[in-house]
C-alpha cells in the first residue's frame, strides 16, 4: 500500500489535472473514477517501476488476464494493493 | 555503349578532379583509362554479359572504374560494403553471384568464381534485353532483407540531363541507392567524388575543409551529431553550398538549429527508396520540412495519407519477395505524409506508428521535442503493447552528461507535457549509454509492437 501512496504523491505533483486521495477506497478504474485511461496507464506504469526499484522484481500489472477478470483488481487502491501482493507471492 | 554519355564527359573533363581517395587526387583522364583497362580485363577473364557479379567495395578509384566497366559489359552488379559483412552469406544465397570482385583496402582487386548458376525471371529479363542490372538489399528493420533488382539503364537515364557540377563527400554508402545516386550525379556532371575512410564528424568535416567540398549528402542522425559535438566550429566550412538530408524523418528542432548554424547553406531534403530510386525534390526553404517531390519520370499520389509512387526507374521486383506493385505500377511507400497544396511533409513509417487509444503518434514528432532538451544527445521513440490504451509511447534517451536518473526522466516527461498533447507524452522513459544509430547513420528504433 505504501508503494502506491508514494507513487500517488509523485503523481499528484506531476499531473496537476488529477488529485487522487490516499485512501484504500479511492477509485482508480471503472465507474466513479477520476482518472482517464491515459492517467490510469501512467499511474500503473509508475507503480510497476517503483515496485521494480524496491523489490527488484519486474511485474507487468496491466495484462490481458488482469483486465479481463470479473472483479477488476484495479478498481480501488485496496484491490490494487491486494493484487500486487498476490502477484509478488506468485513470483517468489 | 551503356556508359558512352559518361565516358564522353570524362573525355571533356579530363584535366578535372574525378576522385579524391586517401589524400590523392585522380583526374577524369585517369578514370577514363582505368575504365578502359577493366573493360579489357573483364573480357579476358571470360565474365559473360548477364553474369551476376558481387562487387565487394567502398568508394575508391578502382571500385568506381570497375563498376562502370561492369555496367558497360551488361553485368548484373551486386555492390556490397563492409557494413553488411554479417549478412554476406545470406546475401550471397539470395543473389547467387557467379563472380565476386573484391576491392581491398589498398584498392587492389581480386576475382573469384562461385558455383552458383542463378536462374531468376528478373535476371532473365535483363539478359534478354541485354541490359546491365543492379541488385541492392533493402535495409528492412525486420525479417529477411529484400533483394531489389533494377535495370541499370533506367537508373542511368536520370543522369543524362546536365546538372550543376559539384564537389561532394560520398557519405551515403556504395551499396545504397543514395550512394549510387551521389556517384552518378557527380560523374555525369564532371563533379568530384570525395571519399572518406570513416564517417566520424571530425573526419567528414576536415575532408570538407581540405577539399573544398560543396555538397554534403547525409542523414538527420549525422547532422544531429555534428550539431551536438559542435565539431563544425573547428573547421573552415565556407566551401559548403548545399546539405541534403534523407533516409529518415528530420526532427524539426534539428533542422532549425542546423539552419541557424549554416545560414548561407541550402539545406534540402531528398526522398527516395531502393525500390523506386531517388525522386527530384525541392524543399520549401532551408528550415522547412515541407517539400515538393516528383520530377521527370515520377508520379505521386496520396492514398489514405500514405504516399504512393509510380516511377520509370522503379525496380523490376524483388528476388525473394512478391511484387509490391499494384497492377498499374504504383508502389506503396508506407510513408505517412501530410499535404499542403503541392507540398508534402513526411510524418514517418506506418510500421513505426504508435496507436494510443486510437490516436496516432509518429515517433519523429515526439523525438523532435525531446531532442530540444539541453542534456539529450539522442532519442528514439517506439510503442509498447498495453491492454488499456492498445499501445503506449516509450522513449529511449542517451544523455549528454550523467545526471540523477529519476530527476532527468521526470524533467523529460514534464517538458513533453508542456510541448505536446498528453497522449503523445512518453509513459516510459528509459536511459541508455549506447549509440542508437546504424552504420548508415540511421536511427534504430525498437520496433513498435502492435496490438491486433
Amino acid at each position: 500500500m505504501n508503494v502506491i501512496y508514494d507513487v500517488i504523491d509523485d503523481f499528484n505533483e506531476e499531473y496537476s489535472d488529477y488529485h487522487l486521495e490516499k485512501t484504500p477506497n479511492t477509485i482508480l478504474f471503472g465507474p466513479g473514477r477520476q482518472l482517464d485511461s491515459l492517467g490510469f496507464v501512467n499511474l500503473i506504469v509508475a507503480v510497476e517501476e517503483r515496485l521494480c526499484d524496491e523489490t527488484g522484481q519486474s511485474l507487468t500489472l496491466a495484462d490481458e488476464k488482469a483486465m479481463s477478470r470479473q472483479n477488476s483488481p484495479f478498481r480501488t487502491i485496496a484491490t490494487l494493493s491486494e493484487y500486487i501482493q498476490s502477484r509478488l507471492e506468485e513470483q517468489s | 555503349m551503356m556508359i558512352d554519355f559518361l565516358l564522353n564527359n570524362f573525355e571533356r573533363y579530363k584535366k578535372e578532379d574525378a576522385v579524391v581517395w586517401r589524400d590523392k587526387v585522380y583526374s577524369y583522364e585517369w578514370l577514363l583509362n582505368r575504365v578502359r583497362h577493366y573493360q579489357t580485363e573483364i573480357q579476358t577473364r571470360n565474365i559473360a554479359p548477364g553474369d551476376v557479379v558481387v562487387l565487394e567495395a567502398d568508394f575508391s578509384p578502382n571500385a568506381i572504374a570497375v563498376l562502370l566497366a561492369l555496367i558497360d559489359h551488361r553485368s548484373i552488379v551486386v555492390p556490397l560494403t563492409k557494413t553488411v559483412i554479417s549478412k554476406k552469406a545470406e546475401f550471397f544465397s539470395i543473389a547467387k553471384p557467379e563472380y565476386v570482385l573484391a576491392v581491398d583496402s589498398d584498392d587492389q582487386i581480386s576475382l573469384s568464381r562461385l558455383p552458383y548458376d542463378p536462374e531468376y525471371p528478373f535476371y532473365n529479363v535483363l539478359r534478354e534485353k541485354k541490359h546491365p542490372g543492379l541488385v541492392l538489399f533493402s535495409s528492412g528493420s525486420t525479417g529477411e532483407s529484400k533483394a531489389v533488382v533494377h535495370d541499370f539503364v533506367s537508373i542511368l537515364n536520370k543522369y543524362k540531363k546536365p546538372r550543376k557540377s559539384l564537389r561532394a563527400v560520398t557519405f551515403l554508402l556504395y551499396d545504397h541507392i543514395g550512394g549510387i545516386n551521389t556517384l552518378f550525379y557527380l560523374l555525369a556532371n564532371g563533379g568530384c567524388v570525395i571519399t572518406v575512410q570513416d564517417r566520424n564528424p571530425d573526419t567528414v568535416l576536415s575532408t570538407i575543409e581540405r577539399y573544398r567540398v560543396e555538397l554534403l549528402p547525409t542523414s538527420p542522425t549525422f547532422l544531429n551529431l555534428i550539431l551536438l559535438s559542435e565539431a563544425y566550429q573547428n573547421f573552415d566550412l565556407s566551401s559548403l553550398k548545399r546539405i541534403t538530408y534523407g533516409t529518415e524523418p528530420m526532427p524539426e528542432s534539428t533542422l532549425k538549429r542546423l539552419h541557424a548554424v549554416f545560414p548561407d547553406v541550402d539545406i534540402l531534403q531528398t526522398y527516395g527508396l531502393s525500390e523506386v530510386g531517388i525522386l527530384s525534390s525541392k524543399s520549401k526553404s532551408s528550415d522547412s520540412l515541407w517539400m515538393k517531390v516528383g520530377g521527370e519520370g515520377f508520379q505521386t499520389r496520396i492514398v489514405d495519407g500514405i504516399l504512393h509512387i509510380k516511377a520509370e526507374s522503379s525496380m523490376l521486383g524483388y528476388l525473394n519477395a512478391p511484387s509490391p506493385f499494384t497492377e498499374d505500377g504504383w508502389f506503396n511507400t508506407e510513408d505517412a505524409v501530410e499535404q499542403d497544396g503541392e507540398y508534402i511533409r513526411i510524418l514517418g513509417r506506418t510500421s513505426e506508428l504508435i496507436n494510443v487509444g486510437g490516436q496516432k503518434v509518429y515517433p519523429a514528432e515526439v523525438e523532435s521535442v525531446i531532442q530540444q532538451m539541453e542534456n539529450v544527445v539522442e532519442v528514439s521513440v517506439f510503442g509498447e503493447n498495453n491492454p488499456i490504451t492498445g499501445q503506449i509511447v516509450c522513449a529511449r534517451v542517451t544523455p549528454r552528461v550523467e545526471q540523477e536518473e529519476k530527476e532527468f526522466i521526470k524533467g523529460i516527461k514534464k517538458y513533453c507535457r508542456s510541448h505536446m498533447e498528453s497522449f503523445k507524452v512518453p509513459v516510459k522513459v528509459l536511459l541508455t549509454r549506447d549509440k542508437q544509430y546504424s552504420a548508415r547513420f540511421k536511427k534504430q528504433r525498437l520496433t513498435s509492437t502492435s496490438h491486433s
